[in-house]
């Protein structure tokens, strides 16, 4: 700790504002970034990549079963066409027949057959101990056994694909809605000695106000949070920091609540985490874990069908992805895995953070 | 117990007053009103100035007069800095064709609102007969109420009988009583009588053959002084009873003023002006080395300084030298990450920033103005610190010591390779460009202070490297050692030039004229202010109240005319 905020916590330690209960160090941040870890390649899907909306709406046409003209004259477009194809698309579901939201109803709607990745790295985390046929390689870590079904699920639909420095379409348009209209989300590092390894406890918690960017649309490292005292997206993990990367001794359950546009409750089982201490103070690294595939699905359904055919591709094709490449959590009765592995890359720069009563937990 | 000079005798001997001041030790209240009796130096008389309004100064008399509510809506014409001040340079602009129509239009818009329907019950002292005909005695009371305040005298009769004339004429085509006022007024807004501050002489009748202000010119000067606005009703007053001639009547008038919350308006005018803050409106930083630095850290880093300035100065009547030494301040969010201290926004998400009071501790390497973001960014590049830039300024500025130009052809690659993996450090670059020898002599005097503040980049964050040296940050002024940037500031603070320098600037920015330090009466508040603890409130008292504040040279026809 640098004199100079030794100096600063001392003030404010003075002034009652700075809990003398926390470890001997705390690292505080706010995250950055947020979105699912992609490591595409070429290879992956030997197919080719699944077709464009604007490809998949004629396909989805044919298979309401109208007439080839009728579908040509649909297919020209203009505002008539457009306006006919936005309502037969909007309602290709059929319930007894009838026509349904094919969002809220994608069941109801026939599976497009959207294919999956193939290939056999991606990042994430063993996370039932088991190696198998579906599982990957981590590209990082080396890390065998990679249970990473979303990266599976949607590897193959362009607007998923990418790399964690070059940010697949979905979630970078995904971040940018998100950054600027939900409260920010903040983690605190606490150990002996956060150069050394040994034991840390990871704190996630959500803030009171918005990420603030600086003027290149960078996330500003430095800059104070209070902490939003709702107990929901409180989460205080077990973890260990070896060499500088910080990871979970207990996998315990990870719940924040997020922005309803893309999930609105932002829930995991089985927690993983491996996060990078970077020189320069800022934190990058993975979270994963089983998440309910359902919610992923409704964060897409939510922002129909501008989302469909703006951003994602089809989304009653993402649902039928989602539910035959779940991996986890089997509903005890029907034996159906309701959730679905994945990893989260995010990226998190130095902050101050102060507890929902005014005291400083912790600061760069 | 503090000592206060005080008067015990004055002698006048033709057109010299000579003051000799005497220490008392009797104890006294320390409120300004209670400040020592301004100095008495032999006067020195000089010109008349005729200085446009700022831009801040028309602002404030438009909403002195129609209310706050009032938007001007125009653009005004770019100001000049001579001496170090632009109210110096206030008194040698004019105005072109196109700023002309600029409050030609700006004019025409507060008349407009002015007589609105929002607005004309309460602006407008009286109704008209009828709406749709003239009614030229409703004119005359409204236009002798603004006019008076608008051009800080009375209109003549024939003023006045101008623009009721004016208002009848536009009524009659118009068909529309207030459309017809709007444009008379809007014709005196747009008048020079009001964008010049233009100051009338008279013979002083106390020291025969000299010239004074008259006493609306005095009354003028002395509240664009004290608060950079126009005189309110109550100077008018004075002014126009004759009390402001009197010693006793401007004491009162001055204490008044004083004691305003106005008096932070004029304060802040002052440090903006003597500050060079306008610079702000054209820096830039270069947004990939320095991501933070946004329009709203700039507006905040200016208020800072200003608020530090206010808060030790007037709230608490602090020693001037202090500003360069105090650990008090005031953060914003905005500004929390560039100085890296905590500091929550209470407010909803995309309210504007609080400010709250942030005091650093006594070790902390900032400490005083001159570690603030407002001068360390201001007098930088757009993508590094400058330790020259720097340095000039706080001579320039600080000091009121001259720094010659950049001789022509001068080769500055060296100096603005901040990548360079030889001389890392802007300390290095520099001795490396300095032994050119057109560049040593400047470069001597200027570079040691500005590496003072190596330590706050080109943004004013705080480091402690460059291209992975050290920085040193060590040196001398004027033969006085310091390790950075706090030993600096307390090298600062007890520099002589320090106060007089703020004196020479402040009674310069009072009079709109550049004095010479060799000007009696600026020695003598010189003196004054270092008996008086460095306290602003009661050096500005000192001036507003002193004979060499109004004391000006005969109209140049009158001394043409001199046999």
């Amino acid at each position: 700790m640098s004199e100079r905020r030794a100096a600063i916590l001392s003030l404010l330690c003075l002034a009652g504002l700075y809990s003398t209960a926390a470890a001997a160090e705390t690292r505080t941040f706010v995250i950055g970034y947020f979105g699912q870890a992609t490591y595409s390649q070429d290879s992956d899907c030997p197919a080719g990549l699944n077709p464009d909306i604007t490809v998949q709406y004629i396909k989805n046409l044919h298979d309401l079963g109208l007439p080839p003209q009728r579908v040509a004259e649909i297919s020209k477009g203009g505002g008539e066409g457009n306006a006919a194809l936005n309502e037969l698309m909007q309602y290709r579901g059929r319930v007894d027949g009838k026509p349904v939201s094919a969002y809220t109803y994608p069941a109801a709607v026939k599976d497009p057959m959207l294919h999956p990745l193939v290939g056999n790295v991606a990042y994430g985390f063993n996370l039932d101990g088991k190696d198998g046929p579906n599982n990957f390689k981590d590209p990082e870590t080396g890390e065998t056994g990679v249970d990473d079904a979303l990266a599976r699920a949607f590897g193959c639909m362009r607007p998923f694909r990418g790399s964690l420095a070059g940010r697949p379409t979905y979630w970078a348009w995904a971040w940018g809605q998100l950054k600027d209209s939900q409260p920010a989300w903040l983690i605190s590092i606490s150990g002996q000695d956060l150069s050394k390894d040994g034991d840390v406890t990871v704190t996630f918690d959500r803030a009171l106000h918005y990420l603030k960017s600086n003027i290149d649309g960078t996330p500003r490292a430095d800059t104070t949070y209070r902490v939003d005292p709702d107990p929901r997206s409180h989460n205080v993990l077990k973890g260990r920091v070896k060499n500088g990367v910080v990871e979970l001794t207990e996998h315990s359950a990870f719940r924040m609540l997020q922005n309803p546009m893309v999930v609105n409750d932002f829930q995991l089982q089985n927690t993983h985490m491996r996060l990078k201490l970077k020189p320069d103070g800022a934190l990058e690294g993975l979270l994963g874990g089983y998440q309910l595939w359902a919610d992923i699905y409704s964060g897409f359904a939510s922002g129909a069908p501008a989302m469909e055919i703006c951003i994602t591709g089809d989304i009653p094709g993402l649902y039928y992805l989602l539910k035959k490449n779940a991996d986890a959590l089997p509903d005890p009765k029907t034996g159906e895995n309701m959730g679905i592995s994945t990893a989260y890359y995010l990226e998190a720069v130095p902050a101050f953070v102060v507890s929902a009563d005014g005291k400083l937990v912790a600061g760069p | 117990m503090r000592v206060l000079p005080r008067i015990v005798t004055v002698l006048a001997t033709g057109a010299s007053v000579v003051a000799l001041f005497a220490a008392c030790s009797a104890d006294a209240p320390t409120g300004v009103a209670a400040a020592a009796e301004a100095p008495k130096a032999d006067l020195v008389a000089r010109d008349i100035v005729t200085r446009r309004l700022t831009p801040e100064q028309y602002e404030n008399i438009i909403a002195d007069v129609f209310g706050p509510a009032i938007t001007l809506g125009g653009r005004f014409e770019p100001e000049l800095r001579m001496g170090g001040l632009l109210a110096v340079g206030s008194g040698t602009v004019s105005v072109t064709a196109a700023g002309m129509e600029q409050y030609d239009v700006m004019a025409r818009k507060i008349a407009t609102q002015v007589v609105d329907t929002r607005h004309r019950k309460i602006l407008i002292p009286c109704q008209p007969k009828q709406d749709k005909a003239p009614d030229d005695a409703c004119v005359a009371k409204f236009m002798e109420r603004v006019g008076r305040l608008i051009y800080r005298r009375p209109l003549t009769g024939m003023e006045t009988k101008a623009y009721v004339k004016a208002a009848h004429v536009a009524t009659e085509k118009t068909q529309d009583f207030y459309s017809g006022l709007s444009l008379s007024l809007g014709a005196l807004l747009a008048s020079p009588k009001f964008i010049f501050r233009q100051e009338m002489v008279e013979p002083d009748p106390d020291h025969p053959g000299q010239f004074r202000l008259d006493a609306y010119a005095k009354a003028s000067r002395l509240s664009f002084f004290l608060w950079n606005a126009g005189p309110d009703l109550q100077l008018l007053d004075a002014a126009e009873k004759g009390t402001l001639n009197t010693d006793q009547g401007l004491a009162h008038e001055v204490d008044r003023m004083l004691a305003s919350r106005r008096l932070e308006t004029g304060v802040r005018a002052f440090f903006t002006d003597n500050f060079g803050f306008d610079e702000f409106a054209l820096l830039t930083k270069d947004a990939a080395l320095f991501p933070k630095f946004s329009a709203q850290v700039a507006a905040d880093a200016q208020e800072q300084t200003l608020k530090t300035i206010v808060d030790l100065l007037l709230t608490n009547r602090g020693d001037y030298r202090d500003i360069f030494t105090t650990k008090k301040t005031f953060m914003t969010q905005e500004l929390g990450a560039i100085y890296r201290v905590p500091v929550i926004n209470d407010g909803p998400n995309g309210a504007p920033d609080t400010w709250k009071p942030f005091e650093f501790s006594a070790d902390d390497p900032r400490g005083g103005i001159l570690t603030q973001v407002a001068f360390t960014s201001l007098h930088s590049p757009p993508g590094r610190g400058s330790p020259t830039l720097r340095g000039k300024a706080l001579r320039e500025v600080i000091l009121c010591q001259k720094v010659p130009a950049p001789p022509a052809a001068v080769n500055f690659n060296i100096v603005q390779d901040t990548n360079n993996q030889v001389y890392k450090t802007a300390r290095q670059r520099l001795n490396a460009h300095a032994t050119e020898s057109m560049c040593t002599g400047c470069h001597k005097i200027i570079d040691p202070m500005g590496l003072a503040l190596e330590n706050f980049d080109g943004a004013g964050a705080y480091r402690t490297t460059e291209n992975g040296a050290s920085l040193d940050t060590s040196g001398a002024l004027d033969g006085k050692p310091f390790n950075g940037a706090a030993e600096l500031g307390r090298v600062i603070h007890d520099h002589p030039a320090t106060a007089s320098c703020l004196v020479n600037r402040l009674s310069s920015y009072a009079v709109g004229q550049s004095l010479a330090n060799s000007d009696p009466w600026l020695t003598e508040s010189q003196k004054f202010f270092a008996a008086n603890g460095y306290r602003l409130p009661d050096l500005m008292r000192a001036i507003a109240t002193s004979d060499g504040f109004y004391r000006v040279k005969p109209p140049a026809t009158q001394t043409a005319a001199a046999p």
